[in-house]
């Protein structure tokens, strides 16, 4: 699962849900991506959970890329708590995706193991996503 | 390769509202520019455009407000919807050599192993009015560990390589995603879990820093 080593605040505020994402939006490294279509908080286990449905579908051969990382967070204060007594304790570890992001990419297989392999990790998700396919020879 | 026409119109309005105004119109905000010349500020029609773009370092003749040859240098799209919002145009000129980037594409099944493509284009040098639409790779029967560098490619004729002759374009490496699938199969979710409080404990041990 991924989880920072060393982070310097280890309770920080809720990071910005607006706007789109600024890179990271094209597939670069593979041949196809799962691009987000809505911005969500994506936690390290749904990261997890999608590549595990992905490399399982695959199964031999291909290569997977990761390209958002769990970096931000999230606290949670215990049920029936009355309010104050500060910042609650970190709960989840999330990363901030927003629309337009290539989250996940994946290569060396065919395209219809590909898609399919990419369509069970959308269902891991928590946001609206597609599956995209890098454009040859893109200007 | 073939010219696209294209009839071109002259942009006043310059700025995010004359930009959004002209996108509303389903036309393309367009600079041209080259050979040292001012650059010139140009609206295209937006469906022909796209079209045009779809061929890879496509050869524009514009015609209307200016009469020139141009190549795209950058394209702009939306990233989710995929419309072109803004691009750069490259003057050019009949017989002038210029540097451009051409796909490569493979061809064939590899025998063994997985096929990792590091570079998906390649820099070449090429008549402008003659930009090859890309390189092929024949990877038919490449055993693993076989690699192929840019030096090894076959170029369309006219064509000379610019990027290094050393930089690596393929490789066909063992399978890889193997021994985590059968590693998680047996361990299933309940490692999931384990791992995701473990997780949680050091996230926990770390505040205690």
């Amino acid at each position: 699962m991924l989880i920072p080593r060393r982070v310097k605040h280890r309770k920080q505020h809720r990071p910005d849900r607006s706007g789109a994402a600024k890179g990271g939006t094209r597939v670069v490294f593979g041949e196809y991506g799962i691009q987000a279509l809505e911005h969500s908080y994506v936690t390290n286990r749904q990261i997890e959970s999608a590549r595990i449905a992905m490399t399982r579908h695959i199964k031999r051969g291909g290569k997977v890329w990761i390209n958002i990382y769990p970096d931000r967070p999230l606290t949670k204060k215990p049920a029936e708590t009355r309010m104050g007594s500060g910042k609650g304790s970190p709960e989840w570890w999330i990363a901030n995706v927003k629309p337009g992001r290539v989250m996940f990419e994946l290569s060396g297989v065919a395209e219809p193991v590909a898609r399919e392999a990419l369509k069970r990790a959308i269902h891991k998700l928590p946001m609206k996503c597609k599956v995209v396919k890098r454009e040859v020879g893109e200007a | 390769m073939s010219e696209v026409v294209i009839a071109a119109e002259s942009r006043t309005g310059f700025g995010k509202g004359a930009a959004r105004k002209i996108r509303r119109e389903h036309k393309v905000p367009v600079v041209l520019y080259g050979h040292g010349t001012d650059p010139r500020h140009l609206s295209l029609p937006g469906h022909e455009l796209l079209l045009a773009l779809r061929t890879p370092n496509v050869l524009i003749r514009l015609e209307g407000a200016v009469t020139e040859l141009a190549i795209p240098k950058g394209v702009q799209r939306d990233p989710i919807k995929g419309f072109l919002e803004h691009v750069d145009l490259l003057l050019v000129k009949r017989g002038e050599k210029v540097t451009v980037d051409i796909p490569v594409t493979v061809v064939g099944e590899v025998a063994d192993g997985i096929l990792d493509q590091q570079m998906v284009s390649v820099s070449v040098e090429t008549e402008a009015t003659h930009i090859p639409e890309g390189v092929e790779v024949d990877v038919a029967g490449l055993e693993v560990g076989a690699q192929i560098s840019a030096g090894d490619l076959k170029l369309p004729k006219g064509t000379t390589l610019v990027a290094d002759p050393e930089a690596l374009v393929l490789i066909v490496s063992g399978a890889q995603a193997a021994e985590p699938v059968e590693g998680e199969a047996a361990e299933g979710e309940a490692a999931e879990t384990a791992e995701g409080e473990s997780a949680e404990a050091a996230a926990e041990g770390e505040s205690a820093e």
